[in-house]
């Protein structure tokens, strides 16, 4: 049984004045106060202790319901049942804008929030601003960053692959080499992963345009340039269709079946807990460009902390919430947990960017990251109910994916599903 | 009669028993690993190292001690879920197949059909019904449908009707003895084969039940080890992105699964043989 005490919102003038931001109409009373925090960070117990010590008269406790998915269906059915929802909840960019459109969380511009957009990354920014509004704090980022084996390639003396051109260059050559190796991989069902290389490749197929209408267009340039480059590479078999995060894809990293993965900056903490014994052998290098010289990145998860409209305690809720992703020392602590900061403060800190890391051999892998962060492709856009199309993504574009064919047919399958589903929805669907 | 040898039959035999104590066998031997050797070793033997301890250790004080809490969660389900079960099922058994009285058949058909429907089709409207009672997210909304257990009422009908004679209970009411004492002093004691069948039925379907308590559910410290450990593997698996780890769930979960699997492979070992013999229980006329 929940035992949220429900008194009355608390807001301590101490903690704004913490964080700097000019608060709205605030009471101060020295009521204790219990917030429930919605996460799956594993370990944040450790970051919400600092504030325990900050703030003694307030308690966050930490409930993983569950994640991603998961927990929207959870936090959707609380919220609408009026019981049983969190005041914090952590939400991924790319789900957010369903919350916030359904208002499920609430407008953060009410606490002061616009004042903190200094503070943050302009991408992490970007991803929070829904509609002119401000929904969440952005907890951590993803810039995308090209890992690979420094052992793999080194032996078939392959430079680090600095265009799409000569990724494809190096995958033949690895495949040549050992028809079971494969340069990379590519996860019939993680819908995320696909969107972060069709937004670094200049596609921008969802839009939000108003809380009642949405475009979707699987079929633009972009779209085409990664198609077509993909269903080169699929169809050669030069990189092979396997669903990552299972044990044969372990497998593969571990033993250098694969030599290389293009994912978020968060990803290195995942390799360093599942498979230790790679630690030193991988690198961090920039994402492959599509045109010589260029430096153009996009974002592959990360999520922010939002504060849901059935909480009684919304105030406190916020300035939790704020702290925990804008404070020093609960970002420092976030970034021992994995997470890639979204706060300027650290991206520019000199001795983040300076410290080698071990995990990469001892390269200085945060500069590499957080030019990244820096270079972020401007635009992006998902859709009122991204968290659904992400869910039909296997059946449409997954199929393809998984047989070897054109990718292309398979956008267009998922274009339909999403336009189907948005009208049945009530959405006024376009696909310019 | 000699019973005759059949060379076929024991080989039949022991690819069954290959087959089912293979996962069994992986799952003691995986235990032994960390999260390298799960990767980079044979699924059969051991890996370098032996991690059995370390992987206990993890598991039993991670998130400070959580999982115990799992661990007795599902033993409160299991032992009042279950045990309510069998006892309900006793009872109702019982009743359908001594006593005369309208409606009988008409019971005892639709409880019959009541086991054709699946739980897992219930576990919806389940959830419905308890949401509009607000029993959902406490532990009351997975302890009252394990409660109700058609199986079990239907088995131990027809044990009743077969195990205690009907003679016994007119020489019991003759020397004045009541419906309820009679219950627990004469026919209990000849039911128990019976009881103990539909108690460990009841307690597997409870130990392992996933969905209702997944539903119903979202705090995790009311979380049973089922929902606790697809929990963590969730987690190990770092999804859509956001998966930023530095834990290592895996063996965890390995773990956590072969001590979750302890206290079924006990009860079951020492309850087995009145599972033996309420297996066969009213199929040839004594």
């Amino acid at each position: 049984m929940s035992t949220k005490r429900l008194i009355p919102a608390v807001l301590l003038a101490v903690a704004l004045a913490a964080c700097g931001s000019s608060k709205s109409t605030t009471t101060t009373t020295d009521e204790p106060v219990t917030l429930t925090f919605w996460t799956w960070v594993p370990n944040i117990q450790k970051t919400v202790d600092l504030y325990h010590q900050k703030f003694p008269k307030i308690t966050v406790k930490v409930v993983n319901a569950g994640q991603s998915a998961d927990e929207y269906t959870k936090l959707q059915t609380s919220v609408k049942a009026g019981s049983g929802a969190p005041d914090v909840a952590q939400i991924e960019y790319f789900a957010l804008p369903q919350f916030a459109l359904a208002k499920q969380v609430v407008n953060l511009n009410d606490y002061g929030a616009a004042s903190l957009e200094s503070k943050y990354g302009k991408s992490a920014w970007a991803q929070v601003n829904v509609n002119g509004g401000v929904y969440g704090y952005p907890q951590d980022t993803g810039p995308m960053v090209m890992f690979y084996r420094q052992d793999v390639l080194a032996s078939l003396n392959i430079q680090p692959p600095t265009t799409w051109q000569e990724f494809e260059a190096a995958a033949v050559k690895i495949h040549a080499a050992n028809p079971k190796n494969y340069i990379s991989t590519i996860d019939p069902g993680d819908a995320g992963g696909v969107d972060s290389m069709l937004w670094q490749a200049g596609s921008r197929p969802f839009k939000t345009v108003s809380p009642t209408e949405a475009s979707v267009n699987l079929g633009d340039s972009g779209a085409g340039t990664w198609s077509a480059l993909w269903s080169d590479l699929l169809s050669k078999k030069l990189v092979d269709p396997a669903p990552g995060w299972t044990n044969d894809w372990w497998q593969g990293m571990d033993s250098g079946k694969y030599a290389v993965w293009i994912a978020g900056a968060w990803a290195p903490g995942s390799i360093s807990s599942t498979i230790p014994d790679t630690n030193g052998k991988w690198r961090a290098a920039p994402m492959p460009q599509w045109k010589a010289g260029d430096n153009v990145t996009a974002e592959n998860g990360g999520s922010s902390d939002a504060v849901v409209t059935t909480s009684k305690n919304k105030a406190a809720a916020a300035a939790f919430a704020q702290w925990l992703n804008s404070d020093p020392a609960a970002a420092k602590s976030l970034n021992d947990n994995g997470l890639f900061p979204a706060t300027t403060a650290l991206l520019n800190d000199q001795s983040f960017l300076d410290s080698p890391n071990a995990f990469f051999g001892g390269q200085q892998a945060n500069k590499i990251f957080a030019d990244s962060s820096a270079h972020v492709a401007t635009g992006w856009q998902y859709l009122p109910f991204q968290v659904y199309a992400n869910s039909v993504f296997k059946d449409t574009v997954g199929q393809p994916i998984s047989n070897g064919t054109d990718p292309a047919a398979g956008l267009k399958a998922w274009q339909q599903r999403i336009v189907d589903y948005g009208k049945q929805q009530g959405f006024q669907m376009t696909t310019n | 009669m000699r019973r005759r040898r059949s060379n076929a039959l024991t080989a039949v035999m022991v690819l069954m028993l290959i087959y089912t104590m293979l996962p069994l066998a992986w799952l003691l031997i995986s235990s032994t690993k960390n999260s390298s050797d799960l990767f980079s070793s044979f699924g059969l033997w051991f890996g370098h190292g032996f991690h059995l301890f370390d992987n206990v250790h993890a598991v039993v004080t991670y998130d400070g001690g959580i999982y115990l809490r799992w661990f007795v969660n599902t033993l409160l389900y299991a032992v009042v879920g279950a045990g309510g079960a069998a006892i309900i099922a006793a009872l109702g058994g019982y009743a359908l197949a001594k006593y005369d009285f309208r409606g009988r058949r008409l019971l005892s058909a639709l409880v019959l059909g009541a086991i054709t429907i699946p739980g897992t089709a219930l576990a919806v409207p389940t959830y419905l019904l308890f949401s509009r009672v607000g029993i959902v997210n406490t532990p009351w909304a997975v302890l009252i449908p394990a409660l109700a257990s058609p199986f079990g009422l239907y088995l131990m009908r027809v044990y009743a009707a077969d195990a205690i004679p009907d003679e016994l209970l007119e020489a019991a009411r003759i020397d004045g003895a009541g419906e309820i004492r009679t219950f627990f002093t004469v026919s209990l004691r000849l039911l128990a084969p019976g009881f103990v069948t539909v108690l460990l039925f009841a307690l597997v379907a409870t130990w392992n039940n996933y969905f209702l308590p997944l539903i119903v559910l979202s705090d995790p410290d009311w979380f049973p080890l089922t929902v606790g450990l697809a929990h963590w593997n969730s987690l190990a698996s770092g999804a859509a992105g956001s998966g930023a780890t530095t834990v290592s769930f895996y063996p965890m979960v390995i773990t956590g699964s072969l001590l979750a699997i302890v206290p079924l492979v006990v009860a079951f070992l020492l309850l087995q043989r009145f599972w033996q013999s309420g297996l066969a229980a009213g199929s040839v006329k004594q």
